[in-house]
């Protein structure tokens, strides 16, 4: 839970006073933001690894925000985001909804629904990117176990006893503890109940 | 004694004498024969009593002057007969002549002249006996005889008729006949068999029965049967033959035979005619007929013109009253009247009307095209009937089609001003929506400890920039829609224009249970306007008025009429819900509306077009139910012309 970094705010909106007023009050709030007219303006920036949310126009000239939005799913770029319209319809923002958006807003908007949106968002991404650290995180200890100790660590997951995994991995009940041993200590893991939980977050299955 | 006796003989000798004279004169008188003795020794002629009369003369006694006889000889003949006599006496021969004899009364008579010449012991010739017969009658029976063959024989050749009669002294052909079958006379009438072979292999048999009856029970036959020529022509041929019987005793036959090739072919082609003619009517379902309207009788009817009007061709002619029956009772008196004016006037009539027909009822749509036929009688008329139900329809369907079109072309124009409501909105709601962000973002700003000016200026430029922004987008949309049409000015009638939108809500109005009244001002004069704005007018407010009384029903009346001298009032009235309680004046403002499926700019629009044409547009509430919407236009100078 570490996020010392400025969030920022992206605007992608063909219409020029739109997305300058936009970028205004977002950053009239302490946010960064950055705006765009197009969507493949947007994504010529380099990724950003602070959090952040896009703020997207379904208008558009080329590709509707819809549409946009669909794309960036399919190159698994994950950014919440939050449409706004000039005419909205109810299917249509069902349909953005169901595809994972933040908020669909109708302009012109009360400010605070915009900016109550974009926290929102950006709550969702911060967390989200952490869940993802973490997952790295535990990734990169787990690739410090020996194999016999991966090996270990699965069943003892599965719940065997020590003895149990001596006779399953043909070594001596004491080597097995060495094993289990530097696994606790590599996974960081205080107890099996530890174990068990970072197990399920790395997705490991018994039987590799 | 003996020479009583002989003196006694003598007397009755005498007498028998005198009485076979008397006889042969008698004889002589009524055969009309005369004759002469010609003693040829002392050149005497002595003619007896009748031979005189024969030359018109008076009988006398004693030698005849042979200078007389000579003359009174016709002269195309004298020397003939000079000569004959001549011959006679040098030769065998016996004389046997015909000749000519002028009477002193200047009549010409004929004459048939026998002679015999008695000769001596030495052959001389000494005196020469005759006869001579009047036969003029007989030579003038001849002559006509002859001539009357003549004529029969060219008239026969001339008509292409041959005769024939066949009877106990056998078969006799004339000569036409022998032409007729292209056979030669001097081979003689044919045979039974010979004339069969004559006969088209396919008319044989029934010839060959014919005959058969004809010697079996001497019947006759008229028949028209086909004959092969030796040459291998085909020709058509009417034969007619009767029995003749005398005092009961049949006779023999005698009969006519007619080369009926042209007419027979030409009955042909004209039957061919008649079915195409008949077929070409069938196919177009028209009829044709020709009639008298005063005598009311029909002298032709097509096989078609029967069918159209439901009645069965088997059933036999059908009469006049039976076709007149058939016409609609809904049309019959316009029919009638039609008919007679013709008929008074001589002229031709196109008319249509409707029929029931005779077999099933149905109702048909006819068109009835007569022309006067102007040699007839009052009342002639030959002409077409027509069925045109099919077209009737397909008009009724074209008018529907029509209907639809203008229906939908108003839909179009509602439509496409919500397309161009949508548009708008879009394009002056994005400035607006962006000066409130910025007018947002200024306030906060503001709020900001120490309050940012310089970002709260920006933002404040920002919003002006997008309220311009806005104004400007309706400006655009103001001279675009300027430019898109200019004012187009036109002179209407505005009493025909209520006559067609009238027409145009007849459906709508009938569907909400809505009678639509129009009572307009025949002297309203015309006026100078946009028709296509003038319409939307009309429309705005006759929908309006019809949706007020969509619950109820109830009637909707147009009045026009010269409201001054310079503008006519037109006012809209209905029977239904009534204005609203708010001040009347508000209902035009734009967006103001009551009802949940309104735009709010049915009333805007009207009062846009009505003032753009120096008019006014208001509404009155009525001392009943119901609304009255008035609008007035100025009278150009240039629309009273």
């Amino acid at each position: 839970m570490k996020s010392a970094t400025v969030p920022t705010v992206f605007i992608i909106d063909d219409d020029r006073g739109m997305r300058q007023s936009i970028q205004d009050l977002v950053e009239s709030v302490g946010l960064r933001a950055e705006s765009f007219a197009t969507g493949g303006e947007f994504l010529k920036r380099k990724p950003t690894n602070d959090p952040s949310c896009l703020v997207l126009d379904v208008r558009l000239p080329q590709m509707s925000g819809l549409d946009f939005q669909r794309q960036l799913a399919e190159t698994g770029m994950r950014i919440p985001i939050i449409f706004v319209t000039a005419h909205g319809d109810v299917p249509m923002s069902v349909r953005a909804l169901k595809s994972g958006a933040v908020e669909f807003l109708t302009k012109p908007f009360r400010d605070q629904d915009l900016l109550d949106a974009i926290q929102q968002a950006l709550e969702r991404d911060r967390a989200e990117r952490d869940r993802q650290a973490e997952a790295h995180d535990l990734r990169e200890r787990y690739g410090t176990l020996t194999a016999r100790e991966q090996q270990v660590m699965t069943l003892v997951v599965s719940g065997m006893l020590n003895k149990q995994i001596a006779s399953e991995i043909g070594a001596s009940e004491a080597t097995v503890k060495i094993h289990r041993g530097n696994v606790m200590r590599k996974m960081q893991a205080g107890s099996v109940v530890d174990l068990v939980r970072t197990s399920d977050k790395l997705k490991l299955s018994p039987h590799k | 004694m003996a020479a009583e006796d002989v003196q006694k003989t003598l007397e009755e000798l005498s007498r028998d004498l005198q009485e076979s004279k008397a006889r042969l004169e008698e004889a002589q008188r009524i055969a009309q024969v005369g004759h002469y003795y010609w003693n040829l020794i002392e050149n005497r002629v002595i003619w007896s009593d009748e031979l005189y009369r024969i030359y018109g003369l008076s009988p006398q006694k004693g030698p005849i002057d042979m200078a007389i006889c000579r003359e009174m000889i016709h002269p195309e003949d004298r020397a003939f007969v000079f000569r004959n006599a001549e011959e006679a006496l040098h030769s065998e021969a016996r004389p046997d002549i015909e000749h000519r004899v002028v009477r002193p009364d200047g009549k010409v008579r004929t004459v048939h002249a026998l002679g015999s010449v008695k000769r001596d012991a030495s052959g001389r010739p000494y005196e020469m006996f005759g006869t001579v017969q009047d036969i003029t009658d007989r030579k003038r029976a001849e002559d006509v005889l002859q001539r009357t063959q003549f004529y029969l024989r060219e008239g026969e050749r001339i008509a292409h008729i041959g005769s024939w009669a066949f009877n106990e002294s056998g078969h006799y052909w004339s000569d036409e006949l022998y032409k007729i079958y292209g056979l030669d006379p001097q081979n003689g009438a044919p045979t039974v068999e010979q004339y069969l072979n004559l006969i088209h292999p396919e008319d044989r048999a029934s010839m060959a029965e014919t005959i058969k009856l004809m010697q079996e029970q001497h019947c006759g036959h008229d028949r028209i049967e086909r004959i092969v020529r030796p040459d291998g022509q085909l020709r058509f041929v009417r034969a007619v033959a009767v029995p003749v019987v005398e005092h009961g005793v049949f006779k023999g036959f005698i009969g006519t035979t007619m080369d009926v090739t042209e007419q027979e072919l030409l009955t042909q082609k004209l039957r061919r005619e008649q079915a195409y003619l008949e077929e070409a009517q069938r196919l177009t379902h028209t009829g044709s007929w020709a009639a008298n309207f005063v005598t009311r009788q029909n002298f032709y009817v097509s096989d078609e013109t029967v069918r159209m009007h439901g009645f069965v061709l088997s059933e036999g002619p059908v009469s006049f009253e039976h076709f007149h029956d058939t016409v609609h009772p809904e049309d019959r008196a316009a029919v009638k009247a039609a008919l007679e004016s013709a008929t008074r006037a001589g002229t031709d009539y196109d008319i249509e009307y409707r029929i029931c027909r005779a077999d099933d009822g149905q109702i048909r749509f006819f068109r009835s095209l007569g022309h006067h036929n102007p040699s007839g009688e009052i009342g002639d008329y030959v002409g077409t009937t027509m069925d045109i139900t099919e077209q009737k329809r397909a008009e009724e369907e074209r008018e529907r089609l029509r209907q639809l079109e203008s229906d939908l072309a108003h839909i179009n124009r509602v439509n496409m001003l919500g397309e161009l409501a949508t548009a708008l909105a879009h394009e002056v709601k994005q400035p607006i929506a962006a000066s409130i962000t910025s007018a947002n973002a200024c306030l906060r700003w503001l709020d900001r400890h120490p309050p940012d000016l310089k970002r709260a200026r920006a933002a404040a430029a920002r919003i002006e920039q997008d309220g311009n922004r806005a104004a400007d987008v309706i400006d655009r949309l103001r001279s675009f829609y300027k430019k898109g049409s200019p004012p187009k000015r036109e002179i209407v009638d505005v009493n025909e224009m209520v006559r067609e939108m009238s027409a145009l809500f007849k459906t709508e109005a009938v569907r909400q249970s809505v009678t639509i009244h129009s009572a307009v001002d025949a002297d309203t004069p015309k006026i100078l306007v946009d028709r296509v704005q003038l319409q939307q007018v009309f429309m705005n407010l006759m929908l309006n008025a019809i949706e007020a009384m969509s619950d109820t029903g109830g009637e909707l009346t147009i009045t026009a009429r010269p409201n001054s001298q310079d503008h006519i009032i037109v006012s809209i009235s209905d029977t239904g819900v009534g204005l609203p309680q708010e001040s009347s004046e508000q209902i035009f403002d734009a967006f103001h509306t009551t009802k949940p499926e309104g735009t709010g700019m049915g009333l805007a629009i009207t009062r846009s077009i009505v003032e753009s044409h120096g008019g006014r547009v208001w509404a009155t509430a009525n001392q009943g139910a119901g609304a009255t919407f008035h609008f007035i236009l100025p009278i150009e100078d240039e629309a009273r012309a």
